[in-house]
């Protein structure tokens, strides 16, 4: 990873008609870095991909891929970039060989044997149309198009769709490779053990805009726990939920479950004030707790 | 049996198609009969039988059944035949293209249940289609005063009804079993171009009178119903294909697997599979084939290229130099009868010489029509259909401009409007040897040149909705019905003493006008219709350079 910028948003934003499908978004990514975007079905994932692509055009701010403009150098970006769209569609009739050559002949610069080596790492059959193949194995054959030309930036939305999971294993390993040669990964997704597991960094959208940009380590080390609590008798909930950094209290007799974060001493001396403790788990929370528990402080800003 | 929301869903979905087509034939006859009523129609009732009987015209022609006659009966039937027929081959085999048909059969729902609801869907809009027009044919001539005694305009709604359900269901039928739309309508739209054919033209051979029976159009107009009435043997017979389309329908869609796969098999792949044409086939359709935007694209409509080129080089070409040989003498004496500029109402032509007959029979409408479907299925789909398939992001992301995609895909449309006409140039003079009718080639070569760029034009304006909308609905009927108006327009317009000078206003003004079969090239014709296709394909650049790319589903 380097100090270069891949990637550069500044206050873009994406209106149709009343919808906000994108607010005043900026963003860096540095280059040869994994970054996973992050967000619900309709947060606007696809809306900044699709602008920054010069597939749409912003209302307003700008993006540059590269340094270059992505309205004014779309074309010059293009030879730079690999991209696997959401929802991906190819041409049914076309072979996922004839797929790719097609692609190679307006892209150039494509190596079919690392082509040919991609489709061997994942078991692509690149002979048979691509309308007659199931949806993860025609994503496959998008995933191919995207790295044939060993873009310095790939820009993937959703891209493991449909795929199994010895296939996103080894894209995932795939995805770091690459990463680890210099090339920049922006990618969205709302599978998050896979963002867990590859990215360097994550950005949290929601209703089309930027709720949390960091790195996954550090966002890790927020030091969000999940805590079990054995008690030797039944006890009420209403003692845990008030507490400062506890959240997500369920109890069921003797037993606790909450997340928290905070000083554990806290917790402790309040709990063993009330009962006695018999047993205390605790562990790190991942990150699907980290990005639940932000979506319900967005929601409770809002209210 | 009827399921009342799979019914309501396909009515839902295709009422756009029939609201325009209806929209513009209500407009067209009341232009039409306005134009009649304003010329001299002395010359109608002084025509021989014969030529009255080969343009529906009856023995005492008024304004409103010439009227009737040639908009209703011509123009509309075909439209509202031609709408019934692509509703049918998207009844079933559509939502086996679209993949929908595995959800809608994941309800306890049969097979036939939801054949049954999609076709009412079918026969209801093809209704409303006849009965707006009934009603329009019997309100135009109130508000211009024009008296319909002894017109039957409901036997006419009725016949026109059957035919059309006819041919839906024809399509229905293909459709239930091929599982492919694009084969049903095809092969239906074949069938109905030959019938139409053949039930007007063997009429006019002498001992073969007779053969038109074998054609369903004839059951639709053979019997003059705006003059005569409903004939029910007529009905009846096309009822019965209509019931005998609808079991084999049943049968079909039950007996086969449902098709769970976007991909067709075209010539070529069939080819690629052959062992004797392997080797060539697989460079063509391999690594040839997507060389190039221009040459993916020419590849996906190919089936369609080679029917129509087919089609003009064989039967409206070759096969019509000899027919005219055999055609009445009865038709040399025409000439006589009647001045020029009537005969240009019928697309043009002088029956007593050859160059009349291939301009009333090829050149008059056939022609442009052949040209403007390959430009217009490729200009309509060149950008909007890529958006349709979600593929003009995947597209774009290559480091190819926005007009480039645009000038390749122009490439391709060309090449197919100078196939169709270099297939209907080559026919052409193929008839004139083979009946040694003596036209001149260099004639023949430019009113093949001239219907070519008049079908660029058309499928300039194809691309350009298309670029501006991103949908090819829109770019498809928003052309097809200017077409038409433009058409029927060019027909009447001399005749109107106010509105004649519109006439230079339209493209079809530029393609037969200076009679290029007799006269030869008119360069500055030719030159008008280069330069409207130029400014739509410059409008279509600027638009699609402007515009968000649309994203479905």
């Amino acid at each position: 990873m380097t100090d270069q910028i891949a990637i550069h948003t500044e206050g873009l934003t994406k209106h149709y008609g009343d919808v906000h499908a994108l607010v005043d978004l900026d963003l860096d990514i540095r280059s040869g870095e994994i970054f996973g975007f992050l967000g619900p079905n309709g947060a606007g994932k696809t809306t900044m991909i699709r602008t920054i692509l010069d597939e749409i055009r912003p209302t307003a701010g700008t993006a540059s891929i590269l340094g270059m403009d992505s309205h004014k150098q779309s074309v010059e970006i293009r030879r730079h970039i690999g991209y696997v769209p959401g929802d991906l569609a190819m041409y049914p009739n076309l072979t996922g060989r004839d797929t790719l050559t097609y692609f190679a002949n307006l892209r150039g610069g494509v190596d079919w044997s690392y082509v040919d080596e991609l489709a061997e790492r994942f078991d692509a059959d690149l002979s048979k149309k691509v309308g007659d193949l199931s949806s993860g194995n025609r994503q496959k054959i998008g995933i191919i198009q995207a790295f044939m030309n060993r873009p310095e930036t790939l820009i993937m939305d959703e891209p493991s769709n449909g795929l199994d999971p010895l296939m996103q294993r080894e894209f995932q390993s795939l995805m770091r490779g690459v990463a680890a040669n210099g090339s920049t990964i922006f990618l969205s997704s709302h599978t998050l053990s896979e963002v867990q597991r590859v990215a360097d960094r994550v950005g949290i959208i929601r209703h089309g805009h930027l709720i949390a940009l960091e790195a996954v380590t550090s966002l890790r080390s927020k030091g969000i726990r999940k805590v079990d609590l054995f008690f030797d008798e039944p006890v009420d909930a209403e003692v845990f939920g008030p507490l400062p950094g506890v959240r997500d209290v369920t109890v069921e007799n003797h037993h606790v479950t909450l997340s928290f974060s905070g000083q554990m001493e806290t917790l402790l001396k309040v709990v063993t004030e009330k009962y006695r403790l018999l047993d205390i788990t605790t562990q790190e929370a991942d990150l699907e707790e980290i990005f639940l528990t932000f979506y319900r402080d967005e929601e409770e800003a809002q209210a | 049996m009827m399921l009342a929301n799979v019914f309501t869903k396909t009515t839902r979905d295709r009422w756009k198609a029939p609201v325009i087509a209806v929209a513009s034939l209500a407009l067209l006859f009341l232009f039409g009969m306005m134009t009649y009523r304003d010329i001299d129609l002395s010359v109608y009732t002084n025509l021989p039988d014969y030529f009255k009987q080969l343009f529906g015209i009856s023995d005492d022609a008024d304004v409103a059944s010439l009227a009737y006659g040639a908009i209703l009966s011509g123009y509309g039937a075909l439209t509202v035949t031609a709408i019934a027929l692509t509703m049918g081959a998207a009844t079933f085999a559509g939502e086996e293209r679209d993949r929908t048909i595995g959800l809608l059969l994941g309800n306890p729902k049969s097979r036939t249940s939801v054949l049954i609801s999609k076709a009412a869907a079918m026969v209801v809009l093809t209704a409303a289609m006849t009965l707006v027009l009934w009603v329009v044919g019997l309100v135009t001539p109130e508000i211009l005063d024009v008296s319909i005694a002894g017109m039957h305009v409901g036997a006419l709604m009725f016949h026109l009804l059957a035919i059309s359900l006819f041919f839906g269901f024809l399509a229905l039928a293909i459709g239930a079993w091929t599982g492919s739309p694009g084969v049903a309508a095809g092969a239906t739209a074949g069938v109905l171009f030959v019938s139409f054919m053949g039930a007007g033209l063997f009429p006019l051979v002498e001992g073969f009178e007779d053969l038109a029976k074998a054609f369903p159009w004839y059951y639709f107009n053979a019997s003059k119903p705006e003059s005569n009435g409903i004939d029910w043997g007529h009905i009846g017979v096309l009822a019965a294909g209509i019931g005998v389309f609808s079991g084999a329908a049943v049968v079909g869609v039950n007996r086969r697997d449902l098709k769970d796969q976007a991909a067709g098999v075209s010539l070529i792949d069939r080819l690629r599979d052959h062992p004797l044409t392997h080797k060539v086939a697989d460079r063509l359709a391999g690594s040839t084939r997507v060389s190039r935007i221009w040459i993916k694209t020419a590849s996906e409509h190919q089936g369609l290229l080679f029917v129509v080129a087919l089609l003009m080089f064989g039967f409206m070409g070759v096969m019509l130099g000899p027919m005219y040989l055999l055609i009445d003498d009865a038709m040399a004496t025409l000439a006589e009868a009647f001045s020029p500029e009537l005969l240009s109402l019928f697309g043009g032509g002088d029956m007593s010489t050859p160059e009349g007959w291939y301009q009333i029979e090829t050149f008059g409408m056939m022609a442009p029509i052949a040209v403007m479907v390959v430009t217009v299925a490729v200009g309509a789909r060149a950008l909007a259909g890529e958006e349709a398939r979600n593929t003009m992001g995947l597209l774009l992301a290559n480091p190819v401009k926005r007009s480039t995609v645009i000038y390749q895909k122009t490439v391709a449309m060309a090449i197919f409007a100078f196939t169709v006409g270099f297939a209907t140039f080559a026919g052409v003079v193929g008839g004139s040897l083979l009946g040694n009718l003596g036209m001149s080639i260099g004639n023949i070569a430019a009113t093949s040149l001239l219907v070519t760029l008049l079908g660029l034009a058309y499928g300039g304006l194809a691309l350009a909705l298309g670029a501006a909308t991103g949908r090819t609905r829109i770019a498809t009927f928003g052309t097809t019905g200017l077409a038409l108006i433009t058409f029927v327009a060019n027909g009447l317009l001399p005749y109107s003493e106010n509105l004649s000078g519109l006439v230079k206003w339209q493209p079809f003004y530029y393609y037969l006008s200076s009679d290029p079969l007799m006269n030869g090239m008119h360069w500055g014709h030719g030159a008008a219709l280069a330069g409207l296709f130029v400014v739509l394909l410059a409008l279509s650049v600027l638009l699609f350079n402007r515009r968000d790319l649309r994203q479905t589903g």
